[in-house]
């Protein structure tokens, strides 16, 4: 086996496994707060997608500045589908949940769908073309910068949480709702604004994937899956858990086309994660079942 | 009040008169004229490969609009021919509940649909209910085959699918072909091909026929690896490392529209050293949509695809009338394909001289036509898979972004580039 092959491999999927990171990180932590799956969470990614691509081509603003935006734009419609639709639903049983996101993605898919047409579309910065070489070893400079991004998010996430009143009113509130709820924490609000930072924590990780990748409205669904997947193997509601696992998930994948066919490289992701179910069912870093 | 109702009985008086001269007067007119001949359309107009669906449809609607405008079937009274039109959306199951619909909505006749799978649904919709299917786009060998083995075994009676395009298998053999005449215009002698593909039902069949071709040809160059990928791919990065890490000298992509995107700029990122990029017959290298995104990086791209006839005065004529009705898009493939599909059925049902089922397969059986616009390797006949062995490919180049035929020599427009300059 060609050894700069597995090293340009395992550099392809650590860097790629960053956005991953940040989208599962998202959706852990919308799941961690109001025990919601927000089955639109990819969906909400290609519209961020999609707000950096008219950002770069009407205003010219390159996506790694782009993002704020896109995460902004996203957390004001976060903090809105929580208000009037998912608040209704947060105590209902999960099925009823399931169909109400599920509805709220294909709105979202076909809304994207009117507005920006079927094709692939990608958004060009001026970074989307330069490399480093590192000896045979290539870095995509677009590739780094998302993951640096990706990855100061997500830090910055884990400090809010941490060292924030809001942030530990969150935290509260996703340990115990009842508890929150005596000491005069505004449950409601905590809820909201929780929905709002996962909506902008996947809005940003479009708009930061979106010179990488090209994009159309039907990517949505596969975005969503990986997300789950990765919440599922990192433990669902654990902000550590999310992180690491997404780059694991991408290694996993990264690994699997260097090994195996590449066509089958979603199949290690997915085992990945029925071995995980069958010796860990709570995830790496879940709780267990309480 | 009765003022009022006194105007309303003479109003139902007044609409009775003239709804009798609607039935009874207005059609006499219209007997004399034929009943227009419902053709089924149906392509992946939206979805992933919405772009080459749309071309479809409008290269249709064009031949259509040309036969109706030509005074229309005329062994049936001078019939026009209307458009049911369809979409798979790219899946297999819409593609066949889109042939119920048609069918249920009154088509005698069904073409399409661009993507393997989808067509390979539509099929046994038009087996069980006895409608005559051309298809006029779609090179998976089994969708024709599958039918020709069910009728020689005695499982059915008939065969209604026939198929105006290159097959996945004859696809491999121009590529095989093409590949070694190219090399040897351009003197040159590569050894290693990488052959890269996607996942789905075209894209293994057009990558098994490759193979089996090469296989069957041996020629000079080998192929040292086969990479397929998930299609549509969310990332190609390792996919492209690991074709890097097979030292080619050429990359043999076999693509759609979303991962030639990935594709191309990532082989340029990785500065995989290449003689150049030779692809052996798929979407997403030469199309409108793409050359606007990919620009540059798809400059001096070879590829062996079906491609129409310039030389055809009456293409040139075409290609500018769907330049007009497409807002600037270039006469290709996909359109030129579809136009040639209902030009190919106006003639068929010029010769069955009805629309019952029989007599049209009949006739598609009997054809020998000239007029196509693509480039054919002679006459559109049906063997006996119900393929037409004369719909042959062309070696086109991407040449100052603009796709341009360069091979077979009595094709060619342009002279070839091969190698392609080094940046």
């Amino acid at each position: 086996m060609d050894l700069t092959l597995v090293g340009q491999g395992l550099l392809n999927g650590l860097l790629f496994g960053g956005v991953y990171s940040l989208t599962a990180v998202g959706l852990t932590l919308i799941f961690g707060v109001m025990r919601v799956v927000n089955f639109a969470h990819g969906d909400m990614m290609v519209w961020g997608m999609y707000l950096a691509w008219l950002l770069a081509t009407r205003l010219g603003v390159d996506p790694y500045l782009g993002f704020v935006v896109c995460a902004a734009a996203l957390f004001a419609f976060g903090l809105v589908t929580q208000r009037f639709l998912v608040n209704r639903i947060v105590d209902a049983p999960h099925e009823m949940q399931i169909l109400l996101m599920l509805g709220v993605a294909l709105i979202l898919e076909n809304a994207a769908l009117v507005a920006f047409g079927p094709d692939p579309v990608r958004v060009r910065s001026a970074l989307t073309a330069s490399t480093i070489w590192l000896g045979p070893i290539f870095v995509d400079v677009a590739r780094l910068v998302t993951f640096g991004v990706a990855i100061a998010l997500t830090l910055a996430l884990y400090l809010f949480l941490t060292r924030t009143d809001l942030g530990r009113s969150m935290r509260a509130a996703a340990d115990n709702t009842y508890g929150a709820l005596v000491i005069g924490t505004d449950v409601r609000r905590v809820y909201a604004v929780a929905f709002g930072i996962g909506a902008a924590c996947v809005g940003a990780a479009g708009a930061l994937v979106s010179p990488i990748l090209p994009f159309q409205p039907s990517g949505g669904l596969a975005a969503s899956v990986t997300s789950f997947n990765i919440v599922i193997i990192g433990g669902m509601g654990s902000l550590v858990g999310a992180f690491v696992g997404g780059l694991l998930v991408s290694l996993a994948e990264s690994l699997g086309a260097v090994f195996l066919a590449p066509s089958l490289k979603e199949l290690v992701s997915f085992s990945l994660l029925v071995i995980i179910l069958l010796f860990r069912p709570a995830g790496l870093f879940g709780k267990g079942v309480s | 009040m009765r003022d009022h109702q006194i105007h309303r009985r003479r109003f139902l008086e007044a609409a009775g008169v003239a709804a009798g001269a609607a039935t009874l007067g207005f059609p006499l007119p219209l007997r004399a004229q034929a009943p227009a001949i419902k053709i089924g359309v149906i392509h992946p107009v939206t979805g992933p490969l919405a772009e080459p669906g749309q071309a479809c449809r409008l290269g249709a609607q064009m031949a259509a609009d040309a036969v109706n405008g030509a005074g229309g079937i005329k062994a049936l009274g001078g019939a026009r021919i209307e458009l049911l039109v369809g979409d798979t959306q790219t899946k297999p199951d819409v593609g066949r509940t889109e042939a119920e619909r048609v069918i249920n909505q009154g088509a005698q006749i069904l073409m399409g649909s661009f993507d393997s799978g989808s067509t390979a649904a539509m099929v046994p919709v038009a087996q069980q209910r006895r409608v005559p299917f051309l298809v006029d786009i779609a090179a998976a060998d089994p969708i024709t085959a599958n039918v020709a083995k069910a009728v020689k075994e005695g499982q059915q009676k008939l065969q209604f699918v026939y198929r105006n395009f290159p097959t996945g298998s004859s696809f491999g053999k121009k590529a095989v072909q093409y590949f070694g005449e190219v090399f040897k215009e351009a003197g040159v002698s590569p050894r290693r091909v990488v052959l890269m593909y996607c996942n789905d039902l075209f894209g293994q069949n057009n990558a098994k026929g490759f193979q089996a071709a090469h296989a069957a040809a041996k020629p000079s160059w080998e192929i040292v690896d086969v990479i397929p990928w998930p299609e549509p791919p969310q990332d190609l990065s390792t996919e492209v490392s690991r074709a890097k890490a097979a030292k080619p000298d050429i990359i043999a992509p076999i693509t759609r529209p979303a991962s030639a995107q990935l594709l191309f700029p990532e082989l340029r990122k990785q500065r995989v050293d290449i003689m150049g990029i030779v692809g052996p017959g798929s979407p997403g290298l030469y199309e409108a949509g793409q050359l606007a995104v990919l620009k540059h990086d798809l400059e001096y791209v070879l590829a062996s695809i079906p491609w129409a006839n310039f030389k055809n005065p009456r293409t040139a004529k075409a290609a500018e009338e769907y330049q007009k009705r497409s807002g600037g898009k270039t006469f290709d493939t996909n359109s030129g394909y579809s136009y040639d599909g209902i030009m190919l059925l106006a003639d068929v049902l010029e010769r069955a001289k009805s629309v019952d089922p029989d007599a049209v397969v009949a006739a598609l059986k009997a054809t020998n036509y000239t007029g196509g616009l693509m480039q054919y390797g002679g006459p559109i006949v049906f063997n006996e898979l119900g393929d037409n062995p004369n719909a042959i490919t062309t070696m086109i180049q991407i040449l100052g972004q603009k796709p341009v035929a360069v091979w077979p020599k009595e094709a060619a427009l342009a002279k070839l580039v091969f190698p392609r300059p080094k940046a």
